[in-house]
């Protein structure tokens, strides 16, 4: 990030340099002449231009860089939390079977002929039952988890891209319309194909759509814009009008287990693992939002599939 | 698209029939099987490329359906039917796997491009394993 | 070539293998257990086994080695895989050098009685096409057509 000192420095050095230039020519006016002057002139318009010019960029590059440093701090963060949750999944998967054999055997001796006129026998084996429930439970937290920490796998293929955002809105628009939820398209005509993982992409884009329905609840728009940017990406842009993100909740969005939903509503690793996936593609994704009014995530993708 | 084998899953009799009539007709070698455990004992005998499985079926759903598919049959590429499935099912199809999902009544065409797409997908997928043609 | 599947499990947990062993005991399987790779080749080596379940993770040999060697042993025996996890590479790897299937952990014993029989079933399924082939064909008044 540029540094508040550097700042003034770099708005202030086209004008500098233009002055020193214009005060040159002034005084080779005053010696030769005012053609001199005019002369002189010439070079003060060009170098004010040009550093100009010049600074914009740097501050573009400046800022692209962050962006990116963001994203990369982001993508290592989730690695880190893929790899330590993988681990401890698949650690805790060994002891649940046994825990689930265990109960088995136990349910297994609660249906020998010497207990049959145990009273208990039927509260004992519901209670065996309701323990089997339960690691199945823990087993598909463990199975998320790996799932979420789990080397993705892409496959690139030509995609149509407004096709494949259509596909999904349609999908989403059953339930939405019931809501009076608007979605609303703003696709760019004769946008270029790209080269992607298809199914990844629509978990993505179907990620995005659920949680902009979810943040409107109902009476609202959400609007889906795709267009081509520079350097031939494609931008692809979900906007809802929803009850959006608080600043400190939003540098927390993209967490794995991040949730702003009640308990039992959401694993909160859906974002996560739309940021894996566009950072798998060679993308990225950020997010802008303003309590109360909504909530907008934009998407960039190479054309070329992953970098 | 020679080779090619889809196998159609649907509970609903009328729906699955005319569906693996259409796409015969146009040449693609399609079978149906009416649930989702017939389903999963067809692709263990024969080998299937595409599977396209409606999401809503009693006995052994959709979702579980195609989790087993997955499992056993990793490179099967599936295509969720669906006549009203909820965002929440489409979002688990997607997560367990799904390549695309289509909305009945199913346009033949669109079918069938879905259909290609994934069969490319599955070539891809089996080329990178290593595992060309079977 | 029994109908009752002969079964070697291979397992680093203790209480895995015994309480597994009971289980299945109880429904007629007889269940051998060891505790890693290296023990299970050596079994494998002098008994006569049908199934095999194996777990994926275990100290020393891990459970796509094992495997590996086990079709050098025999390629007619069929190995069930024990996982935590079933990634898309293992399951091709495993499906690759000939594994039948795999369970995730973990699993019910009813879910691991499918796969077995699964297993045994084509054993048998592939042994009798071997015996078919090998068989002396005999036909009347032609005299045997050589194989």
């Amino acid at each position: 990030m540029a540094s508040k000192t550097e700042l003034p420095l770099n708005t202030l050095q086209p004008y500098i340099s233009a002055i020193l230039i214009v005060l040159a020519a002034l005084l080779l006016g005053f010696t030769n002449g005012p053609w001199y002057f005019a002369a002189g002139l010439i070079p003060a318009l060009v170098s004010f231009l040009g550093t100009r010019e010049l600074l914009g960029k740097v501050r573009k590059a400046n800022e692209q860089k962050c962006f990116l440093d963001e994203q990369l701090i982001q993508s290592q963060k989730l690695a880190a939390i893929g790899e330590l949750s993988s681990g401890i999944a698949h650690e805790i998967n060994n002891p649940l079977a046994i825990i689930g054999q265990e109960s088995e055997w136990v349910t297994h001796l609660l249906q020998s002929d010497e207990l049959r006129d145990f009273k208990q026998v039927n509260e004992l084996t519901d209670s065996l039952r309701e323990i089997t429930r339960q690691v199945k439970r823990c087993k598909e937290i463990t199975h998320r988890l790996l799932n979420f920490a789990r080397k993705m796998e892409t496959l690139l293929q030509r995609v149509d891209v407004n096709r494949l955002i259509e596909d999904m809105t349609k999908w989403v628009e059953r339930e939405t319309k019931q809501h009076n939820i608007h979605i609303v398209r703003r696709f760019q005509k004769d946008l270029p194909q790209v080269v992607t993982d298809a199914p990844l992409l629509r978990q993505v884009i179907l990620n995005l759509l659920a949680n902009a329905a979810y943040a409107i609840q109902k009476d609202g728009d959400i609007t889906l814009t795709t267009r081509l940017a520079d350097h031939g990406q494609v931008e692809i842009i979900v906007t809802d009008t929803g009850s959006g993100i608080s600043k400190e909740n939003l540098s927390k969005i993209f967490n794995p287990f991040f949730t702003t939903k009640p308990p039992g509503k959401g694993t909160g690793l859906g974002l996560s693992i739309c940021h894996r996936i566009i950072d798998k593609l060679g993308g990225h994704i950020s997010v802008t939002s303003e309590p109360g009014h909504g909530t907008t995530f934009m998407i960039r993708l190479p054309q070329k599939g992953e970098v | 698209m020679e080779n090619l084998r889809v196998l159609v899953v649907d509970d609903e009799a009328d729906f699955l029939e005319t569906v693996v009539m259409r796409l015969q007709r146009r040449k693609i070698d399609a079978h149906g099987v009416d649930s989702g455990k017939k389903a999963l004992e067809i692709v263990e005998n024969e080998r299937f490329d595409v599977v396209v499985l409606d999401v809503l079926m009693p006995g052994l759903d959709g979702i579980e359906t195609l989790k087993l598919l997955k499992q056993k049959k990793p490179f099967i590429e599936v295509i969720i039917l669906t006549g009203h499935g909820s965002v929440e099912s489409g979002l688990q199809g997607m997560q367990f796997g799904a390549f695309d999902y289509i909305m009945k009544p199913a346009d033949l065409d669109e079918l069938l491009e879905k259909i290609q797409q994934a069969y490319e997908r599955k070539r891809l997928h089996e080329e990178r394993h290593g595992l060309s043609g079977e | 070539m029994s109908s009752v599947p002969r079964l070697l499990l291979v397992d680093d947990e203790e209480r895995f293998r015994t309480t597994l062993s009971k289980l299945l005991g109880v429904r007629g399987i007889p269940v051998a257990a060891v505790g890693s790779g290296e023990e299970a080749l050596a079994e494998l080596r002098s008994k006569p086994y049908d199934v095999i379940l194996l777990d994926v993770r275990m100290p020393g040999m891990n459970g796509i080695e094992v495997l590996a060697e086990i079709k050098k042993i025999n390629p007619a025996l069929e190995v069930i895989i024990l996982t935590g996890h079933a990634s898309v590479d293992a399951a091709a790897d495993i499906m690759k050098l000939g594994g039948y299937d795999y369970l995730l952990k973990p699993c019910t014993v009813d879910e691991l009685m499918d796969k077995i029989d699964g297993a045994h079933e084509r054993k048998l399924a592939r042994e009798k096409r071997k015996e078919k082939a090998s068989a002396p064909q005999v036909i009347a008044g032609e005299g045997g057509k050589p194989r």
